[in-house]
């Protein structure tokens, strides 16, 4: 079956993570093992448990038009930026001939009204805490409702860069940006498009997000060491840090980007997802779920679990995640597993939740071309219940063939992706 | 050869009722829905109709009080709605003779699809309270969160909510997908499910999508954008003002036909194309030639392997807009040509459902094709001249062959479509 099937090939790549304002900066850091989490600079975090955080650089606008940019909230910026970068870096924008065959897909957050339009609310409408509707504003302003529609994101990057073929959101929590993923690769093999822009923004650290994270006690509280808070399979470890970003692919079927003689990355060879049906918090402890969506994913690509090389995990840094992940590992993989190098780049950019699966596929992606496999930070003492080989103390330059990034949402959405080494022989290599 | 799709159980809850039969016999008879919005005190507002759904006693409508605590009221629908299509089709009950391994290889064969259409006001208002209490002084508003506001504040927001619930409750561990999308979610939801299901991925898919946007700020946002009528929903009329919303669930339960036959499903019809595109414009941007939605259509047709004239009865979007049902006009016309089929839409009756519309109207489709009556638009009175060349009455009408066309359109230019075939 999936030799009749249109490869689909990754030829561009754009970031805005806490690491770098694009993809050569972020990738630089990844490779060095810097830490892009410190204090919470945007507010006042004073009062919170988690006072720590990883910041993406205030990028501009630019690539964004003038009129369009009053639309854009945080999120939308790291988004734009990074998609421009990303079509810049594939060589290839849509063109008046071919803007039907383009797609687009995202991975979206879920807040779309920032704290201090709350605040106003509050002040204005609610004085005692509840809503009293004869309170509110005769009128909505237009240009914020516009902003707070979840699909705000996707509509500026469609309108940006003229895209008209199939588009669509996406949100399974922090599995969103990898199932976008997935979803545009389906669409290139359905042959609904021939090049998907595909990607994940979000920007959960506001007062409101880091409440949420709080709340749930899923958070790393270790204010006085950021750089050390994220420590996936760590014995010590106790929680995650929230991060902020966007990631974007340029995706194209091996046809089209022939045509062109495009240069690509890598091969999106498959995608898979499963549902933990667990609980809504909680992985399951034996890794089901997790198991599944790796399993599935292989299949897709054709690839046999032996020539995985490297594995970009899910890897949050909380005690259930890393468990039941580790043990998804050692399940799928068996004896291999001493063959495999395992890191969680979390442990550098923290999570950026609906932006996650993306930049991890990005991150992959570059792997596989420069031959890295990027460190997993600050691990000294191995859990001995995440029993799978970890790139300790800094990354390892090593030629490798087949990569696979996982994705765990809560509400028990699983994904994984796996990517190939585009051959030499390739056109550009 | 790609599987052919079939329909082997529906699910709905709007304001006109609770089962898809009773919401057919509804608009059927012509009854509407829409009235003042009772969830507040709307008598002051210019804007204060809508469809609620009434009496909605949520711990029926999901069998398990405990649930509810994670539930918002949308997901209550789509949770209620998805477990009745599931239940039509057999889905649950077909497992329980399978030995454990048999039960695991089922559950990981079972998709679950859903489409929303993005998240709610309402969603951060758990805030409100300690926002008063701390008065803008967010260092106290971060010391005081714990004692302020419930440890799953976040996970009862979560978007993709239904897809968890309906996955636990059914043990449901296949491939998925929560497409938020504004209006097309729903039918992007059945378009990831038909994928699924014709590349064989799974056994079979449920595809739902829910809403509850009746509340002020959204209410509030469409009508400063001027796409709220007063008190009634006039798709293609001439006096039509603009819009109301709607709020329910709409789901599909679909399994390969060969599948449904051999275990002796009934079967409702079948899904047989979808097509999806944008126009690339602005959020709220619509072109006023319907281009992107005759390109849908032309998708959603070729996907179906069939042709404009196999259509029997068109179920418009129709929101009532002057600008989406003219250009809706327009692409029927450069699609259909002077040929175009009856032409319905039930905005009229249940309001928007925005991602579950699309759904909806695919229930109400079959059903039209199945009793051969195609309920009229009640509401129209006056058709809008430019939307003259569609056939539309205010009567029943006769599908002209057996195939629907369901069309579906929202914001960020999204335009969609699905073609449906009815049992004979």
């Amino acid at each position: 079956m999936s030799g009749r099937r249109t490869r689909v090939l990754v030829t561009g790549i754009g970031l805005v993570t806490p690491l770098g304002a694009d993809a050569p900066s972020s990738w630089a850091a990844v490779c060095a093992g810097r830490s892009g989490i410190g204090p919470i600079r945007r507010f006042d975090a004073s009062g919170f448990p988690v006072r720590i955080g990883a910041h993406a650089p205030d990028v501009e606008a630019a690539p964004l038009a003038p009129r369009a940019r009053k639309y854009a909230a945080r999120q939308h910026v790291f988004a734009a930026v990074a998609a421009a970068e990303a079509l810049r870096d594939a060589r290839v924008v849509p063109g008046s001939a071919d803007t039907e065959r383009w797609g687009c897909v995202v991975g979206s957050g879920m807040l779309g009204v920032e704290f201090a339009e709350l605040a106003a609310l509050q002040r204005r409408a609610a004085p005692a805490g509840v809503l009293e509707v004869e309170r509110l504003e005769p009128t909505a302003d237009p240009v914020a409702f516009a902003r707070h529609q979840s699909i705000g994101g996707l509509a500026l990057l469609v309108q940006q860069f003229g895209i008209r073929g199939p588009v669509s959101a996406v949100h399974t929590a922090c599995a969103s940006g990898g199932q976008a993923i997935g979803a545009a690769l389906r669409l290139i093999r359905r042959g609904a498009a021939d090049r998907v822009l595909a990607g994940g923004f979000d920007s959960m650290l506001t007062p409101v997000g880091l409440a949420g994270f709080c709340l749930l006690g899923a958070l790393s509280p270790d204010n006085d060491e950021p750089a050390r808070a994220s420590r996936p399979f760590d014995r010590t470890r106790n929680g995650f840090v929230l991060g902020e970003g966007a990631g974007f692919l340029v995706l194209e079927s091996a046809p089209a980007a022939a045509a062109r003689g495009a240069r690509a990355y890598a091969e999106l060879a498959g995608a898979g997802d499963a549902l933990s049906s667990y609980r809504i918090t909680d992985p399951h402890p034996d890794g089901n779920g997790p198991i599944q969506a790796m399993r599935r994913a292989l299949a897709d690509a054709d690839i046999a679990p032996e020539a995985v090389d490297y594995i970009n995990a899910h890897g949050t840094s909380t005690v259930m995640n890393d468990r039941s992940e580790a043990a998804a590992i050692r399940a799928v993989f068996g004896s291999h597993c001493e063959r495999l190098l395992v890191s969680s780049t979390k442990s550098l950019m923290g999570h950026l939740i609906a932006a996650a699966g993306a930049v991890e596929a990005a991150l992959c992606a570059l792997a596989l071309r420069y031959g890295v496999a990027p460190v997993n930070a600050n691990l000294t003492t191995r859990d001995p219940e995440c029993d799978v080989p970890l790139v300790v103390g800094a990354s390892q330059r090593r030629p490798l063939q087949v990569a696979l990034s996982n994705s765990f949402g809560f509400g028990g959405a699983n994904n994984a992706v796996v990517l190939r080494r585009a051959p030499d022989e390739e056109p550009g290599g | 050869m790609t599987a052919r799709v079939a329909i082997v159980g529906s699910g709905a809850i709007c304001g006109l009722g609770r089962e898809p039969d009773a919401i057919w016999e509804a608009v059927r008879r012509g009854e509407s829905a829409i009235a003042r919005i009772r969830q507040w005190d709307s008598r002051a507002w210019v804007h204060g109709h809508a469809a609620e759904v009434d009496g909605c006693d949520a711990a029926e409508l999901v069998g398990d009080r405990k649930l509810l605590k994670l539930l918002r009221r949308t997901h209550v629908f789509g949770f209620y709605a998805g477990m009745r299509a599931l239940e039509q089709a057999g889905f649950v009950k077909e497992r329980v003779p399978l030995w454990p391994a048999a039960i695991a290889d089922y559950n990981d064969r079972s998709g679950i699809y859903v489409g929303v259409s993005g998240s709610a006001y309402q969603d951060q208002y758990e805030f409100l309270p300690l926002m008063a209490r701390s008065d803008g002084e967010i260092g106290l508003f971060g010391a005081e969160l714990a004692r302020a506001v419930s440890p799953m504040w976040l996970l009862q927001t979560l978007p993709n909510n239904v897809l968890c619930h309906l996955g636990i409750r059914t043990g449901f561990s296949g491939p998925h997908a929560c497409v938020v999308a504004h209006s097309t979610a729903g039918v992007l939801a059945v378009a990831e499910a038909l994928d699924a299901l014709r590349t064989g991925e799974v056994d079979r898919a449920l595809a739902v999508a829910h809403v509850a946007p009746i509340e002020p700020q959204a209410l509030q946002g469409y009508a400063t954008l001027g796409l709220l009528g007063r008190d009634v929903v006039r798709p293609f009329d001439a006096r039509g003002d603009g819009c109301l919303f709607g709020e329910g669930a709409a789901a599909l339960a679909l399994e390969p036909v060969d599948r449904a036959a051999a275990r002796g499903a009934s079967s409702l019809g079948e899904v047989l194309g979808s097509g999806a595109v944008s126009e690339g414009g602005a959020l709220f941007a619509v072109d006023p030639g319907g281009e992107g939605l005759a390109r849908a259509i032309e998708l959603a047709l070729a996907d179906a392997r069939c042709a404009p004239g196999d259509v029997g009865v068109i179920v418009a979007h129709g929101n009532g807009t002057r600008t989406s049902d003219r250009s809706e006009a327009a692409a029927l016309q450069r699609v259909f040509g002077a040929a175009i089929p009856p032409v319905t839409a039930f905005k009229w009756a249940t309001g928007h459902l925005f991602p579950a519309a699309a759904l909806l109207d695919v229930i109400l489709a079959l059903a039209a094709l199945r009793t051969g009556e195609v309920p009229g638009i009640a509401t129209l009175r006056e058709v809008d001249p430019a939307c003259a060349p569609l056939p539309l009455s205010a009567d029943p009408q006769r599908p002209r062959g057996e195939l629907a066309l369901v069309l579906s359109r929202g914001f960020a230019g999204a335009n969609a479509a699905l073609v449906v075939r009815a049992a004979r």
